[in-house]
């Protein structure tokens, strides 16, 4: 006895706890964070309290919030916040609605199904440089679709949706393209799991077809459709490849979101500290929105 | 002297030549010799030219060039590399953006090559002007061209009952014409240099004001010099926009165009005139690549220059490396930027043979292969010497240009001049605009 005592009080000594093991685990994790994370946004911070010129020799100097006071008495910024909102929601409705109607498509059996899902999952895998690429082709009236098709039956005219009125579609519309094929998958995955006796008793208590999807179909898709909304919110406010292949911003800065004036300011106008404080209000933004889906929508379906 | 002793003293002194055989067989000694890697950067242009030019230089000098193109927005992208420090060594660049490079410390200027004044004996006097910045000059002639020479589209123009008569003298016969076109039927007149790249509407204003002979900034003070005399050259070329734009005559998309599709735009034959590369005179007639081909010429000079120097520049970069290497450099740049191991301007001559890429050289421009490349180009005979002479004239913006905010009041110049003709704006208060714009510049960088 007098043995086995200390050692198992070495044993109990060498057993991490669950905090110990998780930081274990999760400390390259953390090391990796904090070189390509924290780094970049510290010193983000730094520009965003500096103006810093490169040109007559490197220098800096500290201003304060003046680079904040600026970006928000700045009325592009607000402009192009705009802009960035319509795109975002337009861009997001689409990617979802698509998804959805690509999941539920091809939950139902036809013939060559992996064909038809291989098909469908291609736009997901165009870079966005080439997706704006075909997108601007084909909303030129110089090169596009309805171009084409009103001269195929003999009219003339040159319909033109490279405009201010409509870039902000053309641009929601390339985006979703490509996003919501991915969408697509996930509802196709969770379609799959749901019960196919569900549908035998909504059949036997006489439901409609819409009334099925509404109370059998959508229920066990909610979160997942919570959670790409949230995805497809977040990469649509930063969306940059897209809009600088094909409206670059323009006509004007009619398509000019804050990625894009972020870019501009930044790179071109190289007027870094002005562009890190600018950074940090579309970064506000996008925690605000995400924070708004969650509080609104999203905790409810953890709840469910 | 004895025959023996005329054998040894032979061999000995063929002996001592031998080391200087190589550079006996060639002009100049451009073999690398660090056994490092050059690294240059091209945007995508004929990337399979460079690409087969580099291979030759590294068949022919043993280099160990690292060629690869950047995809995106060029300028901006070399920026961030020069500022990073990254392995960059010989880039292109235009004069405006040569010069901001300057300032920032990175660049070699050609001046340090062993070659520079023959280099500058050789260049054409207008560019040796445009490229050369603090009396250096800052890099070696890529291609160097016209940019707004005012195609036009014979086959339409000489349908609406027009000949080479009619030709405009001057911008403002030019956009008066243009309406005269329109009621005689044509439907679109003109593709002006609107389009969307950042050398796109901005050099499009630059252009015109300058052919109408307001520099826009002091060449030499950098001070604004535009003014808002409705009889000025800025407010006459605003006005003209203006009342363009509102005519309906120009599709808004142009505004979104890259130059690629303002090039197909014109080469699909809706339009009749635009201000257009003048190298690109060769596109336009080639069948196959245009509806027009054949039928292309450019306007001739009469009262007014047209356009402005287009160039760009292969630069050095200045990085901390070893000695050895930055020689690597200067060879390379050298031998791809002027002239070959055997004196040949060999890369220029490709560039003028596959793409009629202008050059600033004399013996390019003056050589009857060049001549003869032209003429090959063109859709009449007599057009090489209306190309030539526009070419020659074509006036740089060296208060705007030779400056190192250029680059800067470049995009400012983008997003008002869209933003004039989308929202009807004042022309005075635009003019005001720019001239407060040149003036905050200038503080800012203390000019």
């Amino acid at each position: 006895m007098a043995t086995i005592a200390p050692q198992k009080a070495k044993a109990r000594r060498r057993e991490l706890t669950d905090g110990q093991f998780a930081l274990m685990i999760g400390l390259p994790v953390i090391l990796l964070l904090i070189v390509i994370v924290a780094y970049p946004l510290a010193y983000s911070a730094w520009m965003a309290f500096h103006r810093i010129l490169f040109f007559g020799g490197y220098r800096t100097k500290f201003v304060g919030f003046k680079n904040f006071a600026t970006v928000l008495n700045d009325p592009e910024f607000w402009w192009c916040t705009w802009v960035t909102i319509r795109f975002t929601v337009e861009s997001v409705i689409l990617t979802m609605l698509l998804g959805l109607a690509i999941g539920l498509l091809l939950n139902r059996p036809t013939r060559f199904g992996g064909v038809w899902r291989t098909l469908v999952f291609l736009p997901w895998c165009v870079s966005l440089y080439g997706a704006g690429l075909m997108f601007a082709y084909l909303a030129r009236g110089q090169t596009g679709l309805p171009t084409a098709i009103l001269a195929h039956l003999g009219m003339q005219n040159v319909p033109d949706f490279m405009t201010t009125r409509t870039i902000v579609e053309v641009l929601a519309i390339g985006s979703s393209w490509t996003m919501a094929p991915l969408v697509g998958f996930f509802v196709l995955a969770n379609l799959k799991t749901i019960p196919k006796r569900l549908y035998d008793l909504a059949a036997i208590d006489q439901l409609t077809p819409l009334e099925t999807f509404w109370n059998v179909t959508l229920p066990p898709l909610r979160f997942t459709l919570f959670v790409f909304t949230s995805i497809a919110t977040v990469l649509s406010m930063k969306l940059f490849d897209l809009i600088f292949v094909l409206s670059a911003g323009g006509p004007g800065d009619a398509s000019s979101t804050l990625t894009y004036q972020l870019y501009k300011v930044s790179f071109i106008n190289l007027n870094l500290g002005y562009g890190a404080a600018m950074s940090f209000f579309l970064l506000l933004f996008i925690i605000g929105l995400t924070m708004s889906l969650y509080l609104i929508w999203g905790r409810r379906e953890k709840q469910i | 002297m004895k025959r023996r002793e005329f054998g040894t003293l032979a061999a000995a002194l063929g002996l001592a030549a031998a080391p200087f055989g190589r550079a006996f067989a060639s002009v100049a000694d451009l073999e690398a010799a660090s056994g490092k890697p050059v690294y240059f950067r091209g945007w995508q242009f004929a990337p399979e030219v460079v690409q087969s030019n580099v291979k030759r230089y590294n068949d022919l000098e043993h280099g160990k060039i690292d060629y690869a193109t950047v995809t995106g927005d060029y300028p901006a992208i070399m920026e961030q590399s020069l500022i990073a420090k990254a392995d960059l060594d010989v880039l292109y660049a235009n004069p405006s953006t040569a010069v901001r490079y300057y300032e920032g410390g990175w660049v070699l200027p050609a001046e340090t090559l062993p070659a520079a004044a023959e280099i500058k004996a050789d260049m054409l006097p207008q560019f040796l002007d445009a490229w050369s910045y603090d009396g250096k000059l800052l890099g070696l002639s890529y291609f160097a061209s016209t940019r707004g020479c005012v195609h036009t589209n014979l086959l339409a123009y000489n349908k609406a009952g027009m000949t080479d008569k009619d030709f405009p003298a001057d911008w403002d016969a030019l956009y008066d014409q243009i309406y005269a076109l329109h009621d005689k039927g044509v439907a679109t007149p003109i593709l002006p240099h609107w389009f969307g790249d950042w050398y796109g509407i901005s050099w499009g204003f630059v252009m015109e004001v300058l052919n109408r002979g307001n520099p826009v900034a002091d060449p030499t003070t950098h001070k604004p010099t535009m003014t808002v005399d409705p009889n000025g050259p800025a407010y006459k070329t605003l006005a003209q926009w203006k009342k363009l734009w509102k005519s309906k005559l120009v599709p808004q998309e142009v505004l979104t165009y890259n130059e690629s599709a303002y090039i197909d735009a014109f080469a699909s034959g809706r339009y009749v005139f635009s201000p257009q590369q003048i190298y690109d005179v060769q596109t336009m007639n080639t069948p196959g690549r245009s509806q027009i081909a054949g039928h292309v010429t450019i306007l001739p000079i009469v009262k007014q220059t047209w356009g402005l120097i287009d160039s760009a520049l292969y630069l050095m970069t200045n990085r901390k490396r070893p000695e050895a290497q930055t020689d690597d450099v200067k060879k390379f740049a050298s031998w791809y930027g002027f002239k070959d191991g055997d004196g040949k301007t060999f890369v220029a001559d490709r560039w003028m043979d596959t793409h009629m890429l202008f050059s600033a050289y004399k013996s390019v421009m003056n050589s009857p292969a060049t001549e003869a490349r032209i003429k090959k180009a063109v859709a009449r005979p007599g057009d090489y010497e209306v190309l030539l002479d526009v070419y020659k004239q074509t006036p740089f913006p060296v208060g705007i240009w030779r400056v190192v905010w250029s680059e800067e009041f470049n995009s400012f110049l983008k997003d008002t001049l869209s933003k004039f003709l989308l929202n009807d704006g004042d022309i005075a208060d635009t003019i005001k605009s720019m001239n407060d714009q040149i003036d905050s510049l200038n503080d800012k960088y203390g000019i």
